[in-house]
């Protein structure tokens, strides 16, 4: 399909990046192009100039410290974390979900930064980075801002990222002592389309002291549940707590149905999703597997 | 930094050959490829990323050329089907898909000889589920896809044998 008529350039550097799209109301950033490039053949968007931020070393590196945080690039492919060591060390299951995005061509090219910008809420990296507690350092020409995971999505396609600022990269804390992280999607197909996702990250020695559950799929953006965290806290460490505090998910949950589910049976599934992402992070943890 | 435009001149390498190139900003790889450089071997399914019929590697990296633009490329080593047979010889990939009839009509055998080639540099010995996994951005309509993955664990068979 042939594109609009559109410009494109490929800075060397975030400033110039910043710079170029500054220079346009109808310029947006181009990073592995896997949603963008069918956004642009749909002809949803109309764009006059694609500033190519994918080979910009400054949004292409994975660091982490002794701690066990991480600091990883906005142009960093599904791939890349999929095989890093530090990802794979620091944050394991961010690394195998990233390694579960549809198919290696999709994985070679798109990014944590697309993934977290297009906000789709169907999207696998959200929910997961608003569990493990993330922060997202927004880049303007006037510097750097530090966004919480939690407070980043606005909605379907809407972020804190505005006009003039770039994702620059995603920090991820280490896990604290005696917490495990988990992670599940109910999807069309393996490794496609989710119908309902949940992370959830639990802390406890025999008994949960804190919990982070973040439905996604279920509304424009990912979604920690409260009732079901309260329900957690105090709990034993058990897949008997998993399930009983997926129960709170209820009314108040309120799924946009489509053509792979109604928004009863995405609500039904954000249940089953969530006890089993709570069941993965006690067994991660290290707690009751049973 | 580059004044933004809608022709761009770009360098790459091809099949192991230098190139040089006007191309414009819309344009996408899959139909540089083919309409440009003439390589009909690069196939255009879907469109729209679904199909893997338009998959290349690109500086070692397999990746849907109906998803990139061609102004991308630039700087970039590009393989193509045309180039994995070497001096008129098919690649063991390609040769086993032959004895193993990994195909029917053909349409997405070249994108399945490019992933199951990126597939085997990275993991010469693959499972099964590692080739299904690693084949799932193609697809097939004819086959069932038994014989394609037949294919692959014969030329990963072959692979060992020739290295051994």
């Amino acid at each position: 399909m042939l594109l609009e008529k559109v410009a494109y350039a490929r800075p060397d550097t975030v400033a110039g990046a910043l710079q170029a799209l500054a220079s346009s109301d109808g310029a947006a950033p181009l990073a592995g192009g896997q949603s963008l490039v069918n956004v642009l053949k749909h002809r949803v968007a109309s764009l006059d100039l694609l500033v190519d931020i994918s080979r910009l070393d400054e949004l292409r590196g994975v660091s982490s410290g002794a701690d066990g945080s991480l600091e990883i690039g906005a142009c960093v492919t599904y791939d890349e974390l999929d095989h890093s060591e530090q990802v794979r060390s620091a944050q394991p299951l961010l690394a195998d979900v990233a390694g579960h995005i549809e198919d290696q061509q999709i994985r070679d090219r798109g990014t944590i930064g697309g993934n977290c910008c297009l906000s789709d809420p169907t999207n696998n990296l959200p929910p997961l980075l608003v569990a493990l507690g993330a922060t997202m350092v927004v880049q303007s020409a006037a510097g750097q801002r530090d966004v919480a995971a939690e407070d980043f999505f606005h909605g379907y396609f809407s972020t804190a990222v505005g006009e003039g600022e770039l994702l620059r990269c995603v920090r991820i804390p280490p896990l604290s002592a005696g917490s495990g992280a988990g992670y599940s999607t109910i999807a069309v197909g393996a490794d496609s389309k989710a119908i309902a996702r949940a992370a959830a990250v639990v802390r406890g020695n025999g008994t949960i002291d804190d919990a982070r559950v973040v439905l996604a799929c279920v509304a424009p953006i990912p979604t920690r549940h409260a009732g079901m965290e309260s329900a957690l806290r105090g709990a034993s460490m058990s897949a008997e707590s998993a399930r009983t505090a997926a129960h709170e998910i209820g009314a108040e949950t309120q799924p946009f149905g489509d053509a792979h589910g109604s928004a009863d049976y995405r609500r039904e599934m954000a249940r089953v999703v969530a006890e089993r992402a709570v069941m993965q992070a006690i067994a991660d943890g290290g707690g009751d597997r049973g | 930094m580059a004044e933004p435009d809608v022709v761009h001149s770009i360098e790459f390498t091809l099949n192991g050959e230098r190139h040089e190139a006007t191309v414009s900003s819309r344009q996408l790889l899959v139909f540089f490829i083919r309409d440009v450089l003439g390589l009909k071997g690069t196939h255009i399914g879907c469109d729209t990323g679904s199909c893997g019929a338009c998959s290349v590697i690109v500086d070692g990296k397999l990746i849907k050329s109906c998803m990139m633009l061609a102004p991308q490329a630039d700087g970039t080593e590009i393989e193509t089907v045309e180039g994995i047979a070497q001096n008129g010889e098919l690649s063991v990939v390609q040769r086993a898909f032959h004895e193993e009839h990994g195909l029917q009509c053909g349409y997405c055998t070249p994108g399945l000889v490019m992933a199951a080639t990126f597939l085997l540099r990275r993991n010469p010995d693959p499972t099964e589920e590692e080739i299904r996994r690693a084949i799932r951005g193609n697809i097939c309509r004819c086959t069932g896809y038994v014989n394609i993955i037949n294919s692959i664990q014969r030329a990963a068979g072959a692979d060992s044998r020739e290295a051994a």
